[in-house]
């Protein structure tokens, strides 16, 4: 009797797994065909670093105020810096981001206040030479030029005028109800970090402002 | 009506009259032969490509798609590839042995076309012990492969070679005893006969009267083969290749070209033997020419074959002599002993 069944049952499973294979025959294959094809990059992934450049003048954001070099955690940032007589505006005479070292970390865009830095979905810059991974201020400003971005400063503007108004309703629906005390102390903290930047904000802001 | 044979007729005709009769013998025998050898390996260059499409949708990926369109190219490119490569000899080799083991493969591989009818009179020799000699010649793949397992001086291809030899000896036993059945209903061994007996709608097929027989050879001809779910002889996991390890370049090729040959070779038994050769299904088919019904079937069992190496793992050594000794061997013998009766009884 053993053998019958186990024979029927060997026999049911070698058609199931040629109906497998065959269901499989007729998918649409998941391969990407790389070079023709490329997927779509999110929004805030964090690929390649580029500068900023104001659309309207052309002219690089960056004041040159160090403060992403000193976030880096790696050291890759380098900035040099004038200061314009006439307007007194500091500006960069140097630039460089040595992507051999940055971790993509996004620190240095994250503690820039003037929209100057950026990281972007962009990524194929792949070299035949190391030393052409430091990039300069220049190629960093040629590859930024197509980047789309939201002024930090309106956004946050924009926030706050819109915060007071659908205060509470808003913020108990996108907080979820079970966060932990630690992740609400984060928050705070992030907060309080960023009306230090940008002072005179009220403390109950909408959670949208901390993605910048 | 686009059958082949009138167009071989007319050109024996044509030699007939300008050329001698010994000269005759003599250019047709080499034309037939250039012809089967260019039919082939055109198949061999489409059955690898066809394999790697094939086993790459199953697993949802595309397979070659650079090389032309859908990378048709891809075995030609290979094949260019495989000849500039360098042809190394092991040292230690046993070098007239090593030589000989791939040209043995490549030529047992073809000889058994002699007695395959592609399409109604497309056969090079009717010989009336046709099934007989088509097992005979296609066993000796395994000298090729002993050959190159043991002049290669490498453990793996001898276990390889080894091995090869233990399985398809084994597996030729219930191969050659499933088709006895065949045979005792046809009462003849040549093909062609064999063939015409199945004449008119496909119920007259001889695998609706030996479907046991046609289970039997169907899984002895792909361990034959060395094919997935019987391909221990080329473990890649185990052996790295098995058998040809060493072989590089041209000979490589020339057993991977066997390889695919011995796919083809079997699909087309099978054909013959169990589907009625060169017949259609249904007799108002007929307007098809035969060859193409031919070559139509040969494609489906040879897609069966692929789909076969695509969906089963490898079996272990103990488990294939098992199965053939244990369990193919005594279906053979239940067919032949059921076939017996059938023929007394009706
Ligand atoms: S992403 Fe991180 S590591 Fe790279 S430059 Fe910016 S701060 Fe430095
Ligand atoms: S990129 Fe931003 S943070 Fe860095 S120096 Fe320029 S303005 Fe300052």
């Amino acid at each position: 009797m053993g053998l019958v069944k186990e024979t029927t049952s060997g026999i049911y499973n070698l058609l199931l797994g040629l109906w497998v294979t065959f269901k499989h025959l007729f998918r649409k294959p998941v391969t990407l065909q790389y070079p023709d094809e490329r997927w779509e990059m999110p929004e805030r992934s964090r690929g390649t670093i580029v500068l900023l450049s104001d659309p309207e003048t052309g002219e690089l954001n960056c004041t040159a105020c160090m403060l992403c070099a000193k976030a880096c955690p790696v050291a890759a940032i380098t900035i040099e810096r004038k200061k314009d007589p006439e307007t007194k505006k500091n500006y960069p005479t140097l630039f460089t981001l040595d992507t051999t070292v940055c971790c993509y970390c996004g620190l240095c865009e994250q503690a820039c206040n003037f929209d100057a830095i950026k990281l972007t979905g962009k990524y194929e810059f792949s070299v035949s030479d190391k030393s052409e991974l430091l990039y300069e201020m220049d190629f960093l400003q040629e590859i930024g030029r197509d980047v789309k971005y939201v002024k930090k400063k309106k956004a946050a503007k924009k926030a706050k005028k819109a915060a007071p108004k659908k205060d509470t309703g808003e913020k108990s629906a996108e907080k979820p109800a079970a966060k932990t005390a630690e992740e609400k102390k984060e928050d705070s903290n992030e907060e309080d970090k960023a009306k230090d930047k940008t002072s005179g904000e009220p403390k109950e802001k909408g959670p949208e402002d901390k993605t910048e | 009506m686009l059958e082949l044979r009138p167009i071989f007729d007319a050109i024996g005709e044509f030699l007939n009259s300008i050329l001698p009769e010994f000269w005759v013998t003599i250019v047709s025998a080499f034309g037939t032969g250039a012809i089967i050898l260019g039919v082939a390996s055109v198949f061999v260059l489409f059955f690898v490509w066809w394999e790697r499409k094939v086993s790459a949708h199953m697993q949802q990926r595309y397979g070659p798609m650079r090389t032309g369109w859908h990378g048709w190219l891809q075995t030609i490119a290979d094949g260019v590839k495989l000849l500039q490569k360098e042809d190394l000899i092991p040292r230690d080799a046993d070098k007239l042995v090593y030589l000989f083991a791939p040209v043995v493969c490549f030529v047992a591989a073809f000889l058994a076309y002699v007695t395959i009818p592609f399409g109604e009179g497309l056969i090079v020799q009717d010989l009336n012990i046709g099934i007989l000699y088509i097992i005979a010649i296609t066993t000796f793949t395994v000298v090729s492969l002993l050959m190159a397992g043991w002049a290669s001086h490498n453990k793996w291809s001898l276990l390889g070679g080894m091995r090869s030899a233990a399985q398809i000896i084994s597996y030729e036993v219930p191969l050659s005893l499933s088709l006895i059945g065949v045979i005792m209903i046809a009462e003849t061994l040549s093909m062609v006969s064999i063939v015409v007996q199945q004449e008119g709608w496909f119920w007259n097929w001889y695998v609706f009267r030996q479907p046991l027989g046609f289970i039997v050879y169907y899984i002895a001809a792909t361990a034959e083969a060395n094919r997935t779910p019987f391909d221990i002889p080329e473990a890649e996991q185990e052996l790295v290749a098995g058998y040809n390890v060493e072989y590089s370049g041209m000979k490589w090729a020339m057993f991977f070209f066997a390889e695919y040959i011995n796919m083809l070779t079997i699909s087309a038994i099978a054909v013959t033997l169990f589907f009625g050769g060169w017949h259609a299904p249904a007799p108002f088919l007929d307007f098809i020419p035969s060859w193409i019904w031919f070559v139509g079937k040969c494609l489906l069992s040879v897609f069966v074959l692929m789909w076969f190496r695509w969906t089963y793992p490898r079996v272990r050594v103990d488990q294939l002599m098992a199965f053939a000794w244990k369990f193919m061997l005594p279906l053979a013998f239940v067919n032949i002993i059921l076939t017996g009766f059938g023929i007394y009884l009706f």
